[in-house]
């Protein structure tokens, strides 16, 4: 694929902007969300997991006779025996035959938590009962989590199959990395350490699965559907054809990423279902999920160096970078690609040198959380800008003002191949300076500082990459292990009916707190000329849908637009037929002009889509012979823009091309003495291209800078040198409360995409990838430290304080 | 997360409830707001056999006050307590305590007996309870007795009740006027449990301290007194420098444990800072502020 | 094991049933009696997704277990509103977006009910400090505290 034609965007828009009531709000208003949870079945089973309460052991027994024995269990599958029922998981990992992954732990357990048997029993109650009561024999083994000592020599294997714990390393250099390098008056040069948290959204993952022996037909209720052209893979790990699998999607109670093709909960309950016969549900509880959830972010250590000329051109940066994924790596190291996307940030820098070494260690697997490795990306190169400034004495506003890519340079071709397709970031930054009031408040920082407060002001600005292209879980090998897809559909059916309703129908798992229906109907009220209110929107299964890939790295919104669009073309084509035959006109003297088709020059003489409708659906014999019944059209929307990697993965091609930006501008008062950090202020402007409803934009903001608060704060999955996790519950694993959070003041600058439908760039994650950025360099700013691990608790900020003071 | 099974068992009154306790034998608990037995046992960290809730027992109920002492019934609720006027005149560092005791809605359902029998030693209710002074009245089989508040505390969720015991009040005794107290607590987020906190009371009279009292919780297996910081206080005229000098004593000779919320020696730097500050809190308030 | 007949008054309308006495309330009113806005978060009382109210007052239904509630009075979310118009909160949820997923929002509803209830004027402050019991993991709290202080004025009956 070459560029894709820029779009001439249409000047007046009747929906899309309009921040107009979400439809999908009723429902969960009055608690009828349809939830996972919320499905039952008749003579249904739940399950319980039994995990492991080691965190690298072998498994030398497992005694289930007691827990046979309690009253209402009725069947338990075991790491000894689970490899009779089920092949390994789906796995997009760089050697999936060297560290293989299965619904259990088989043979030895690789991370405290990882599941070691399953019961079904009449009621979860009665399953945990049993759970607790089955011995396993462990031969313990020496527990890894430390990501640096896992590249030793002598370190103790996760995986004894690959040889070491290094499932991937590869030094890359795009551009003249040592040119521009050697070119640089100043270099800067820090160790920085981003910690494990994860979405850990309010709603687990569940699955209720029921097999149906006759038909050979396994449903399984979902609320973590997504990639289902990619279920055949979970129709093998099941042992059923790929045509006897059917996916039905519910609402996520949030997601954030945690629920990004999470199918180990569906692969349980299936296997429980064949093997009892019976309808199972398997709704993990906290505990599951924390521990056993395989969506823990990213964790990583990195030695960042930055290059610049005196006067603070910035001209490369060089990252060495170690990611400890956990026991196994499901999806490659894909979170890396995010990274990557947008290397550079906002600024113009010819080169980058990315140094990647992926490594196992006894945690649970990493996953994927909102930003999916972009923001620690942006976190990484926005402490080595702050670095720089502090290097040449320079404002930080004015180093990063100084070196922003102009708006007249776009499509903007970065180092690593990506493009950025849009932007002005000068005009978001002064955005940001005026609705802060960031000179005012530099000036009552200096006034508050006289009193013996410490007051910091951080500043930001970031990239936020929209919507990726398959491409990016292969690149980084020069053979592929899968196949190199570049297929990431979404697609879309909207249906008018006889009476001119319309239903769209989604073929994901799309609700997970986002906004989809909102989108659809928003769309679908701007294509069709109705009002939103009035779409249907629901969801399809996987076996009767079409190919979608669901939310994730901010594209929804994008690619169901693409989708509603050329579904609703396809309809007023058909309309258009059946007016013109109707109104005896021809059709090209028709116009289409609010909801419905008109002659040209004679607005009385239209029809509306109502009645087109009616004609589509029951006048057969009254419309031309080649008009079938019916008014319906679906649309399989294709990634808009990927162009693939040269050979020498010198460039990586496009895959992540529609590229918004925000400035956050954020003001802390900080208590050295406890560590306490309270926000004064918070500003966040945000350039995600046209907004098509800005109230849930402004959510999304806003939800995800809390979200980004907490992984720079507190939020870790803390496992300490022996392998146990201390964080095991939401009394330990802590999320932002409202007393934790700041009040936003939150503007939108709107660059139109010219390769999306009306402008869209992708939004969902950005608090998250701008917040820990800014946040640091507030409390940088208040205190005199320098934040190089998070998150930066209280403890962490007072230890920082006491260094400094000696 | 599902609770392992047990028996339930409904006293309606103390004396019930204890006939049940010395019944049902050691595997027996006291259920009264159950708001930290109840997560405990969905987490499978307790497992008892029999439950006694003691809850719809009227003799157990309500507060009250009898001059200079406050009662407090088993069953009384601790949004209650934290609300009710005898507390604000006679224990305001309890309300106080409360108010920092987990979520509105858990404190409508929790008691305050139950937090002090349940003796966490990071707890709100068993430092301002042993900062103020006081006794709980313990029934049993063989009757009742007083325990002072300064023993009630023996080590990590441990009193000094024996099996068939059960806690069927608090008394706090009340402080003079011209008392000031301050509570202090720090978490890392604003509803998570405390790392460390202090709970002081002081007590002026002619411009000097002539009555004090500092507990730490968080920084041992028990409500921890500081006499040595009292010590420094107590004949002092209230100010910073002797609010410092007796934050210093009280983290001085502690060793708390770490754990994740926070290490031994930051506790150590709570407790000092906590001190401190509360002991200017509660200064303020002696001199007629509160 | 001991099972316990208990009566309750859920939303108005008498209820009862036959509980393991480790039942909890939560799974009473989500399992036997269907009213599945009581959602599980956390079942140990930290996240308040579970949240309803008992004789009025806001409680974790995960950690009490149904036969303490023997004789409550009891209101879920399902009770705002029974017919087709939403509650005056729930339309300012709705107005507002002080929701996203919808997870927390049965609890944050009737935290928020109470609140108001108890002081009709209540400030933002102490609105945030009100719904802070609550955990909501995609709004991060801002319109959530816009539609309760929207949703007061309206039920003071100041009209905007």
């Amino acid at each position: 694929m070459t560029i894709p034609k820029v779009r001439q965007h249409p000047e007046h828009l009747e929906w899309v902007g309009k921040s107009i009531p979400r439809v999908e709000d009723p429902k969960f208003l009055r608690g009828r969300g349809n939830y996972i949870d919320d499905y039952e079945v008749p003579n249904m089973l739940e399950v319980a997991v039994a995990r492991s309460t080691m965190a690298h052991a072998k498994i030398a027994s497992i005694d289930t006779s007691a827990a046979e024995a309690v009253p209402g269990v009725v069947a338990i599958v075991t790491s000894e025996n689970v490899k009779d029922h089920v092949n390994p998981m789906p796995d997009f990992g760089p050697s999936p035959d060297k560290h293989t992954w299965h619904c259990l732990a088989v043979d030895k357990v690789r991370y405290m938590g990882e599941g070691v048997a399953v019961v079904a029993a009449t009621s979860r109650a009665i399953a945990e009962d049993a759970a607790e009561l089955i011995e396993v024999e462990y031969e313990p083994l020496e527990p890894l989590t430390d990501t640096l000592a896992a590249l030793d020599d002598d370190a103790p294997l996760i995986h004894e199959a690959l040889g070491s714990n290094v499932p991937f390393h590869r030094k890359f250099a795009f551009g003249d990395v040592d040119g521009d390098f050697a070119a640089a008056d100043v270099i800067v040069r820090d160790t920085l350490h981003w910690g494990r948290s994860g979405g850990q959204p309010l709603e687990t993952v569940g699955a209720v699965a029921d097999y149906d022996a006759a038909t050979g037909l396994l449903t399984i209720h979902v609320n973590s559907m997504s990639f289902t052209h990619f279920l055949f893979l979970l129709a093998n790990t099941l042992r059923v054809p790929s045509n006897k699998l059917d996916l039905v999607p519910h609402p996520a109670g949030g997601s954030f990423g945690a629920k990004f093709f999470e199918v180990k909960t569906a692969t349980i309950a299936g296997m429980m279902a064949r093997v009892t016969g019976r309808p199972v549900k398997f709704m993990q509880d906290r505990l599951d999920n924390i521990a056993n959830g395989d969506h823990h972010g990213s964790d990583r250590y990195y030695e960042a160096e930055l290059a610049a000329r005196s006067d603070g051109t910035m001209l490369s940066a060089r990252f060495k970078v170690v990611d400890n994924y956990g026991a196994y790596i499901q999806f490659g190291v894909g979170q890396h690609g995010n990274s990557l996307a947008q290397a550079v940030g906002p600024y113009r820098m010819s080169s980058i040198g990315y140094d990647l070494t992926a490594v196992l260690t006894n945690k649970c697997q990493q996953g994927a959380y909102r930003g999916f490795g972009s923001e620690v990306g942006n976190w990484i190169l926005e402490r080595m800008v702050d670095l720089m400034a502090t290097e040449l004495d320079m404002d930080p506003v004015d180093i990063r003002r100084m070196n922003f890519i102009q708006p007249d340079q776009f499509p903007y071709f970065i180092p690593t191949g990506n493009v950025y397709d849009s932007g002005d970031y000068e005009a978001v930054l002064n955005k940001t300076m005026e609705l802060s009031d960031y000179k005012g408040w530099r000036k009552r920082q200096a006034e508050m500082r006289a009193e013996g407060r410490h007051i910091g002001i951080g500043v930001c600005t970031c990239q936020e990459r929209s919507v990726f292209s398959a491409t990016e879980f292969w690149f980084w090998f020069d053979e592929p292990v899968a196949a190199p897809v570049t297929s990431a559909p979404e697609s879309v059916t909207l249906k008018v009916d006889a009476m001119g309703a319309v239903t769209a129908t989604l073929y994901s798992n799309a609700s997970w707190g986002n906004s989809p229906e909102t989108m659809v109907a928003q769309f679908v009220a701007e294509e069709l000329g109705v009002e939103p209110d009035d779409v249907s929107v629901v969801y399809g299964s996987s076996n009767q849908g079409l190919p979608a890939t669901g939310p994730g790295g901010s594209r929804f919104t994008i690619m169901v637009g693409g989708a509603v669009e050329v579904a609703s073309q396809r309809i007023r084509s058909k309309a258009a037929k059946i007016a013109a035959h109707l109104l005896e006109a021809n059709e090209d003297d028709l116009v289409w002009e609010n909801g419905g088709f008109a002659v040209r020059g004679s607005p009385d003489r239209r029809k509306e889509l109502a009645e087109i409708s009616l004609a589509a659906h029951m006048f057969k014999h009254s419309l031309p012979e080649e008009i079938e019944t019916g008014l319906e059209a679906s649309h399989v929307q294709d990634h808009p823009y990927t162009t693939m990697p040269n050979p020498e993965r010198t460039d990586l091609g496009v895959f992540y091309p529609f590229v918004g930006h925000a400035s956050h501008v954020v003001v802390v008062e900080v208590d050295p003495e406890t560590g306490r950090v309270d926000f004064l202020d918070y500003t966040a402007v945000h350039d995600c291209g046209t907004v098509v409803n800005p109230r849930s934009v402004g959510g999304q903001v806003i939800g995800g800078t809390v979200q980004g608060l907490g992984s720079t704060l507190f939020e870790e999955f803390l496992y300490d040198t022996d392998g146990v996790l201390r964080t095991p519950s939401f009394a330990e694993y802590l999320i932002p409360s409202a007393m934790d959070s700041p009040t936003l003041r939150v503007g939108h600058n709107e660059t139109p995409s010219p390769y999306t439908p009306y402008g869209i760039k992708g939004g969902g994650e950005a608090g998250r990838m701008m917040a820990p950025s800014a946040i640091c360099a507030a409390i940088d700013d208040a205190l005199g430290i320098r934040i190089r691990r998070l998150p930066a608790t209280p403890e962490r900020i007072v230890e920082m304080v006491d260094a400094a003071n000696g | 997360m599902k609770s392992p099974p047990f028996d339930y068992h409904r006293a309606g009154s103390a004396a019930e409830a204890a006939a049940l306790l010395g019944e049902l034998g050691f595997d027996a608990r006291i259920l009264a707001g159950g708001q930290s037995l109840v997560p405990l046992m969905n987490l499978r960290l307790a497992a008892p056999g029999h439950l006694v809730d003691i809850t719809a027992a009227p003799d157990l109920a309500g507060v009250s006050a009898n001059g200079s002492r406050l009662g407090v019934g088993a069953a009384a609720r601790q949004r209650t307590v934290e609300l009710h006027a005898d507390t604000l005149a006679i224990a305001p560092i309890l309300a106080d305590a409360i108010s920092n005791a987990g979520q509105v809605p858990v404190r409508h359902q929790g008691t305050v007996v139950g937090s002090l029998a349940h003796a966490d030693p990071s707890a709100e209710m068993p430092a301002a309870f042993k900062a103020q002074g006081g006794s709980v009245t313990v029934r049993g089989a063989g009757g009742t007795r007083e325990i002072p508040s300064e023993d009630f505390f023996e080590g990590y969720f441990t009193t000094p009740l024996e099996e068939g015991e059960l806690v069927t009040a608090v008394t706090v005794d009340a402080w003079p006027a011209g008392t000031g107290h301050g509570f202090l607590e720090f978490g890392v987020t604003a509803e998570s449990w405390p790392i460390a906190l202090a709970a002081v009371l002081i007590h002026t009279s002619g411009g000097v301290i002539d009555r004090a009292s500092v507990v730490l919780g968080g920084v041992a297996e028990v409500p921890l007194r500081r006499p040595e910081a009292e010590a420094v206080l107590v004949g002092a005229a209230p100010g910073a420098e002797v609010f410092a000098e007796a934050a210093e004593a009280a983290a001085t000779g502690i060793e708390p444990l770490s754990d994740s919320f926070g290490s031994g020696a930051y506790r150590k730097k709570l407790a000092r800072v906590l001190t401190r500050r509360a002991l200017t809190t509660a200064a303020a308030r002696a001199g007629g502020d509160a | 094991m001991s099972n316990h007949d208990i009566s309750v008054t859920v939303n108005g309308t008498a209820a009862s049933g036959s509980v393991e006495s480790r039942r909890s309330l939560a799974d009473f009113l989500r399992r036997d009696l269907g009213l599945v806005s009581v959602h599980f978060g956390c079942e140990q009382g930290a996240c308040g997704a579970c949240t309803v109210l008992v004789d009025g007052r806001s409680v974790r239904s995960c950690i009490l277990f149904a036969v303490q509630a023997d004789g409550a009075e009891i209101q879920t979310v399902e009770s705002l509103a029974p017919g087709a118009q939403l509650h005056p909160l729930q339309e300012a949820f709705r107005r507002h977006q002080g929701l996203q997923c919808g997870f927390c929002t049965p609890g944050m509803l009737l935290r928020s009910l109470e609140l108001i209830n108890d002081n009709p004027n209540l400030s933002a402050t102490e609105a945030r400090e009100g719904i802070s019991s609550n955990m909501c993991r995609c709004t991060g709290y801002q319109y959530i505290v816009d539609a309760v202080l929207d949703a007061a004025a309206e039920m003071r009956g100041e009209e905007d």
